[in-house]
């Protein structure tokens, strides 16, 4: 009976402890008026809600976005814990939990367990788990920690990928495999993390392996039968990028026969990366699906000149064939590690004076791009962050200005380059309110010092050549999490943290937005003028997605994964030396102090109100 | 009890002296063959460690530097870090050996591999160069150690200084 009480009792304790506290240094003032902090509710049109979360990001859009509106900002003080659920795992935990049919789905680091917990029964029971069996030697291919990122539900069936190259689907009643199949080759040093995203009948999922010299593509499997329907890849000739008649791209610069082959040393591009590792997203009316790729390989930019075509980079694909429609190359011939993964968010959006179909990017390199997305061309693309290794993007030429003092060359150490590798933003994805019409960003500010080396070629081991060491940017935070007019181009407001904001982030109807720290606080804030609702400390560093759902009872819920780890977190999920600030791809070093804060170990949070 | 304490420190006494031996070898020319399989779990009953393969190459400088090169040529860096610090893999510079720390335990998780990602690069990597490779991972932290990392202090690190503390609510 003690014991059981006892969470409740810190629980109460801990939130006594924060009335009254003093307000934290931080550069926006959340009492006041928030600069440019005027609402912009979107006029679009909005996905149905049903309460449940099905798939990545709630909705095609990526929105991250819940109509539930019962926790608002005058009650969400009041959150408490519905349940916990331990996922008996000790690396990062990355996915996003999905709620289908009055049950919660868990899919965790490797190895890649999938848990059905059941939402009708007090304390939400384990309905059963599933376990993949994936083989133990992925572990060490796996670049960044041994994350996943999440599933999809279909018809039925939980679809996700594992770490050691195969996707799945699974019977979501009880747990039996229904399909398996094998989409990568851990040899080769391909591995998956993922989100596996369902785009009508078919499942989407892309390969990682950038730091690995492994050739990126993106599949489609039959969501029922998972059978190969079409396959694409980022490098090489068109016919393997499935780039053909109906191939548009916006700008000159991407125009031109068998670019992924040309912009390329002879057969570089069979070992070039552009890795899909990120997030898909769907436009229903255009039939388009949206995907970026990853960084070039390897890292050192001298041993692969020219434009590395099609990394970096965005396509837009037909949904059922797979064919491109259109391309865009943030960062051509890469030379810190800005992947073009991260999530893109569909909007329609008033631009000098007429609405436009735009997808909104928050890239890794440093700017937040708004494009036109049945054309790709670039409306603007705004710095969000600290930037030093380029000054802007020249709209005529869709270009990246690149700033050549910045260029890593052989023996030469180049110090302050801003962002560094992981970028102002990584994969951890934003959210998007129509309420405030505000994208809320957990982000980055990181620079680093990068010295190229000579690499070699060796399947399945790392092709990276340079040695790279980060640390936090202007200010010594790590970590930002901020809102952003995406119409007015600017910031709202923003709260800085000690460690790089490492977990998703959600937004709700009750004007109340979400993320977790990497020092394992769970946050809640006014989604308006951002000022600290609510916090929760869980028992290890959060880099998860939070999620809300409506469940049995009819009464909201919101959960969150707290399992530190990912690139971010490596430190303490390996165990690393930070004497080799080199460590974990030199993330090591920028995250030195974080074993002094939390401690590995997965746990499923949610909290409900009284 | 006190008796398996003894047994335990007698072995561990060997084992000892078993280094001491090795530390003063002399370069010895390695055979064809690879060292036998080592164990690396408990031996039932704390019998003596089977016989361990002597490094040719330790305490030999002009080894340790080829070392730290064929760390880099090998890309043991990717996985285990610019100065074997950890990413991938483990950190080779801590006290943690999962697989022993004896010459020929790390000779043999070079040259087969390890269950958990490390791979077996016994037809890959020349045998003289895997004991050159272990020759340098020994030398880690110790003042032999070829280009050492610089420590975060002497580069000036910035650190955080945002604090998590709460904030005020009302
Ligand atoms: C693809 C990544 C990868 C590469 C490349 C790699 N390692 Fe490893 N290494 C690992 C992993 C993962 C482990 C841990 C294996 C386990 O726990 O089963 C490991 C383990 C080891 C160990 C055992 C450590 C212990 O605690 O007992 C040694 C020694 C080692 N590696 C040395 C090397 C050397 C030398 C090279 C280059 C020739 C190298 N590794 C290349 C991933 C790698």
């Amino acid at each position: 009976m003690r014991r059981a009480c006892r969470p409740i009792f810190v629980f109460f304790a801990v939130a006594a402890l924060f009335v009254g506290c003093n307000s934290r240094s931080h550069t926006s003032q959340p009492e006041n008026p928030p600069h440019g902090g005027v609402m912009q509710p979107y006029a679009g049109k909005l996905p149905p809600d049903d309460g449940q979360w099905t798939m990545p990001a709630k909705d095609y859009g990526a929105y991250r976005y819940s109509q539930l509106d019962q926790i608002n900002t005058s009650n969400a003080k009041d959150l408490k814990l519905a349940f916990t659920f331990s996922t008996g795992t000790t690396n990062g935990l990355e996915a996003a939990p999905l709620v289908v049919n009055n049950t919660m789905y868990i899919i965790t680091s490797f190895p890649n367990m999938l848990y059905a917990l059941d939402l009708t029964k007090p304390g939400a029971p384990m309905k059963w788990a599933y376990d993949p069996k994936p083989v133990a030697s992925a572990k060490g291919v796996a670049c960044c920690d041994l994350v996943n990122r999440g599933g999809s539900y279909y018809n039925g069936k939980i679809i996700y990928a594992t770490l050691d190259g195969y996707v799945v689907g699974v019977n979501a009643n009880d747990g039996h495999e229904v399909w398996k199949t094998k989409v990568g080759d851990i040899n080769i040093g391909e591995t998956i993390t993922m989100a596996a995203q369902v785009v009508k009948d078919k499942v989407l999922v892309g390969n990682s392996g950038g730091e690995f010299g492994v050739r990126g593509w993106i599949v489609a499997l039959n969501a029922d039968t998972g059978k190969l329907v079409w396959k694409a890849y980022n490098t090489g000739p068109d016919k393997d990028v499935l780039i053909g008649l109906r191939f548009k791209p916006f700008y000159d610069m991407d125009k031109g026969k068998d670019l992924g082959v040309s912009t390329w040393n002879p057969d570089q591009w069979k070992i070039g990366g552009g890795n899909v590792w990120g997030w898909i997203a769907y436009d229903p009316d255009l039939n388009i699906v949206y995907h970026g790729t990853g960084n070039p390989g390897p890292w050192n930019p001298d041993e692969r000149p020219g434009d590395n075509k099609w990394t970096s980079g965005i396509f837009a694909r037909d949904a059922d064939t797979g064919e491109a429609l259109w391309y865009y190359q943030w960062s051509p011939h890469d030379m810190h590690d800005y992947d073009g993964i991260n999530e893109q968010i569909l909007l329609d959006l008033p631009i000098d004076g007429k609405t436009r179909k735009v997808l909104v990017r928050p890239e890794r390199n440093g700017y937040i791009y708004v494009l036109d997305r049945t054309t790709g061309e670039v409306l603007s693309a705004t710095p969000y962050g600290h930037i030093t290794t380029s000054s802007g993007v020249d709209l005529k030429t869709g270009r990246l200005k690149v700033n050549e003092e910045l260029k890593p060359s052989p023996g030469k150490v180049v110090h302050g380059a801003c962002p560094a590798a992981p970028g102002v933003k990584d994969w951890n994805p934003s959210a998007f309110s129509p309420k405030t019409g505000f994208l809320y960003l957990p982000h980055n500010n990181l620079c680093m010092d990068w010295e190229s080396v000579e690499t070699g070629y060796i399947a399945g081991t790392p092709y990276v050549g340079a040695d790279v060491k980060m640390y936090p940017g202007p200010g010594g935070n790590g970590g930002v999490f901020s809102a952003w007019d995406p119409i007015n181009k600017k910031e709202v407001w923003h709260f800085d943290d000690r460690f790089p904001v490492w977990s998703g982030a959600l937004a709700t109807a009750g004007n109340v937005v979400f993320y977790g720290t990497m020092d394992g606080w769970f946050i809640a804030r006014d989604a308006q003028d951002g000022h600290e609702l609510w916090r929760f400390k869980t028992g290890s560093g959060i880099i998860g997605q939070p999620i809300t759902y409506k469940g049995p009872d009819g009464k909201q819920y919101v959960a969150i994964l707290s399992g530190v780890g990912g690139w971010a977190g490596a430190v303490v999920t390996g165990g690393l030396d930070v004497r080799d600030p080199t460590a974990a791809l030199g993330f090591a070093n920028a995250t030195a102090e974080l074993p002094k804060y939390t401690n590995k170990g997965g746990m499923l949070y949610v909290f409900q109100l009284p | 009890m006190k008796t398996l304490f003894y047994l335990l420190a007698l072995s561990g006494l060997i084992l000892a002296l078993a280094a001491c031996n090795r530390d003063n070898g002399v370069a010895v020319a390695s055979g064809a063959t690879p060292p036998i399989p080592t164990t690396v779990g408990p031996v039932p009953g704390g019998a003596t460690p089977p016989a361990a393969h002597a490094n040719p190459f330790s305490g030999n400088e002009v080894a340790l530097t080829e070392g730290r090169k064929l760390f880099n040529w090998y890309n043991c860096s990717g996985c285990h870090g610019g100065h074997a610090g950890g990413g991938m893999g483990p950190s080779l510079r801590d006290e943690i050996w999962l697989y022993g720390n004896r010459d020929d335990q790390i000779f043999d998780s070079i040259a087969q591999g390890r269950a958990h990602g490390m791979p077996a690069w016994g037809p890959k990597i020349p045998e003289q160069q895997i004991w050159k490779l272990v020759t340098y991972i020994k030398s880690l932290r110790t003042p032999q150690e070829p280009d050492p990392p610089l420590m975060p202090e002497q580069e000036g690190i910035v650190k955080g200084s945002i604090n998590s503390v709460p904030e005020a609510q009302k």
